[in-house]
């Protein structure tokens, strides 16, 4: 099993103004919170434009807490007005599959439309739908994207449950277009992906992963990031630039917060 | 390599367990009361909700009660443990979990929630432990003996389909021997009030595909199956797993298209998978929340796809109730059931067909059926439209 990357856009790349461009519904987009903005300009701006989304044959998404200032200003509406005549938006933008959903939307595309919410393997688990598809032959153009965000109020209750102590707060997302073929735009192939069971150490992770003493090893660097759940994306992005910039092999392990680790491998397009 | 069903289990607001969800079919016994009476809500609103509380569930799972787990949890507990005790799964293969949700813990955090807007010192940080959507599937994995891979999908209402089709890649593409896939959604305010903000929530017992159909009740519950290969599997399975798709409607983020497009797709991708012809499908469990835009959508997409020749169909969800992301776990676990014991089942509070269709669903609980193939349905916000096809 392997796929190929020919595209990964990380949210930060994104000017403000750009954003304008890439969700050119001006209604759609005044309603949506900044996740939902953020996440879905970064889609668009991975497939290279909204006239792109049409050619998709899969759209994966991933998040670990999904759209959290929608599910808060529903829930505090409905405190706060004793469950009596709700604004239905934010209910509705609350559903983990909004993103997803968006993206179909703006492209007219019917295809297949994933969302995984699996805390820290939410990524690499749209990673492992991806690479199924591509070896049965059922995708060969493929959306995969994760996001995640930061609220005062999570912040507040991940800082009282003392998470903060040794890791900073985080948020982002992720979008990487994955195709079947190889072809003139491929950054990287994705060749393998696992689940252990338990934690390895750098030097079990090298033995069992790198196929040669080149590779090289991005050891739970989601942490840069700050700690959100698919804050690993952010790692399988980078590995995917240290790539094009001449590296033969990355190994990512991510272990987050005593979850199972998740591996990922990526090379060079040979 | 094929994928077939060994194992099967529900909880829903006609009971724990599949026996006692399929006496209270036959006996056209519905699961919906006139309002919840153990949710806490101001709504006088009718719902399927199962009669126990979540103390009550904890001792029904052996769990001790201070483990304080999320309703949504205890539900999905139960029924996995059902499902794979009924394909009697050997511990020592490679057992996993696709589960599905999409409320999550929010039962505790709703109750969390209301001491934390007044001081954000309040409120037990233990409500919100099981908040998202994975840390269900980590609790069940935890409970259930799940020794291999697992994930989570949230996908709306057609979680639990979508769960089941993954666990069928899985087993294709040998990534675990035994899957335990389907979905688990316990009811809470918030989903309660979400659906009443959208004005689709029926103040009587809901009347799928009939005219006077007003919306839908919301329901609780939770459904899985237990799929291995056919080649590693005992003789005795229920039924194959033989199609599925995914389709997207594109249309609105919540409304369904007059013609039903995604659900068409959906239902004509997953046929050709299984490689049968629209007219060897026996029955189809349709998703009929009793809104007027499903029914009136998924109505076109029947007879787009099947003609003059519609299937015998109903939707379980007067029963039921929408159980949301266990419902396409609960309704597969019923199709599955249709195909390995020729059951039909009735569509409760029928009376006059949709004008502009005609189509009358099937209205009596009958046995012994000749059942070949049934169709599966499942539909959700954002245009997730999913099918689910199991042959003899």
């Amino acid at each position: 099993m392997k796929c190929y990357i020919d595209s990964v856009v990380v949210d930060s790349r994104i000017p403000a103004d750009d954003i304008r461009e890439l969700i050119p519904d001006a209604l759609l987009r005044r309603r949506m919170s900044r996740l939902l903005r953020t996440a879905v300009a970064t889609a668009v701006s991975c497939v290279g434009g909204v006239e792109n989304i049409a050619s998709l044959d899969a759209i994966i998404t991933a998040t670990g807490w999904g759209c959290l200032t929608d599910s808060e200003r529903f829930l505090r509406n409905m405190i706060s007005e004793d469950e009596q005549l709700l604004n239905p938006t934010p209910f509705i933008q609350s559903t983990f599959n909004t993103v997803g959903g968006i993206i179909a939307l703006m492209g007219k595309n019917h295809c297949y439309n994933m969302t995984y919410v699996n805390r820290s393997h939410s990524f690499e688990d749209a990673l492992l739908d991806s690479m199924i598809r591509v070896a049965d032959g059922s995708s060969r153009n493929l959306l995969v994207g994760a996001f995640d965000e930061q609220t005062q109020s999570q912040y507040r209750i991940m800082e009282r449950m003392g998470v903060f102590r040794s890791q900073s707060p985080g948020e982002g997302s992720v979008f990487v277009s994955i195709l079947s073929e190889k072809s003139q735009s491929s950054l990287a192939q994705l060749v393998r992906l696992d689940f252990p069971g338990n934690s390895l150490n750098e030097t079990e992770v090298l033995e069992r992963y790198a196929s040669s003493s080149a590779s090289l090893l991005l050891f739970n660097s989601y942490r840069d990031k700050g700690l959100f759940p698919t804050a690993s994306a952010h790692s399988f992005a980078r590995a995917v630039e240290l790539i094009r910039c001449g590296e033969s092999e990355v190994v990512v392990y991510n272990e987050y917060l005593g979850a199972t680790p998740a591996v990922s491998v990526v090379q060079c397009v040979g | 390599m094929g994928v077939v069903v060994t194992g099967v289990g529900i909880v829903s607001a006609l009971g724990v367990g599949v026996q006692s969800n399929i006496v209270s079919m036959r006996e056209g016994r519905s699961g919906i009361s006139a309002h919840p009476s153990i949710l806490k809500t101001g709504n006088i609103l009718p719902v399927g909700e199962l009669r126990m509380t979540n103390d009550e569930l904890h001792r029904l799972a052996d769990i001790p009660v201070h483990k304080h787990l999320s309703r949504t949890a205890l539900l999905g507990i139960i029924a996995a443990r059902e499902a794979l005790a009924d394909a009697k799964a050997e511990p020592s293969k490679r057992i996993g979990l696709v589960s599905s949700t999409s409320v999550g813990g929010m039962d505790l955090t709703e109750g969390f929630f209301r001491e934390f807007m007044k001081d954000d010192s309040a409120g037990r940080l233990r409500d919100v432990r099981m908040h998202d959507c994975g840390a269900i599937t980590s609790a069940m994995a935890h409970y259930c003996g799940i020794n291999a891979y697992t994930t989570t999908i949230s996908t709306a209402c057609s979680s639990a389909a979508n769960a089941v089709m993954f666990g069928a890649k899985l087993i294709e593409h040998d990534v675990v021997d035994y899957v335990v896939a389907g979905g688990s959604d316990a009811l809470s305010a918030f989903t309660l009030n979400g659906f009443k903000s959208l004005m689709i929530l029926d103040r009587q017992a809901c009347r799928p595909f009939d005219r006077s159909r007003a919306g839908l009740n919301l329901g609780e519950g939770a459904g899985y199956l237990v799929l291995q290969g056919d080649k590693n599997s005992a003789p005795n399975y229920y039924c194959r797993l033989a199609g599925y798709a995914n389709r997207n409607d594109a249309h609105h983020q919540t409304a369904t298209s007059a013609e039903g497009e995604g659900a068409f797709l959906a239902m004509a991708e997953a046929l050709k998978l299984a490689n049968l012809s629209p007219r060897e499908v026996s029955y189809i469990n349709a998703h009929g929340t009793g809104t007027q835009n499903n029914d009136s959508a998924e109505s076109a997409a029947f007879i787009r796809l099947f003609g003059e020749n519609i299937p015998a169909f109903s939707s379980t969800k007067g029963f039921t109730g929408h159980t949301l992301a266990a419902a396409g776990g609960i309704e597969a676990a019923y199709s599955v059931l249709s195909v390995a014991k020729g059951f039909l089942y009735p569509n409760l509070n029928f009376s006059h067909p949709i004008e502009e269709f005609g189509l009358i669903p099937n209205s009596e609980f009958s046995e012994g059926n000749n059942i070949d193939c049934v169709l599966s349905n499942s539909f959700g916000f954002g245009g997730n439209c999913s099918s689910l096809v199991f042959v003899r």
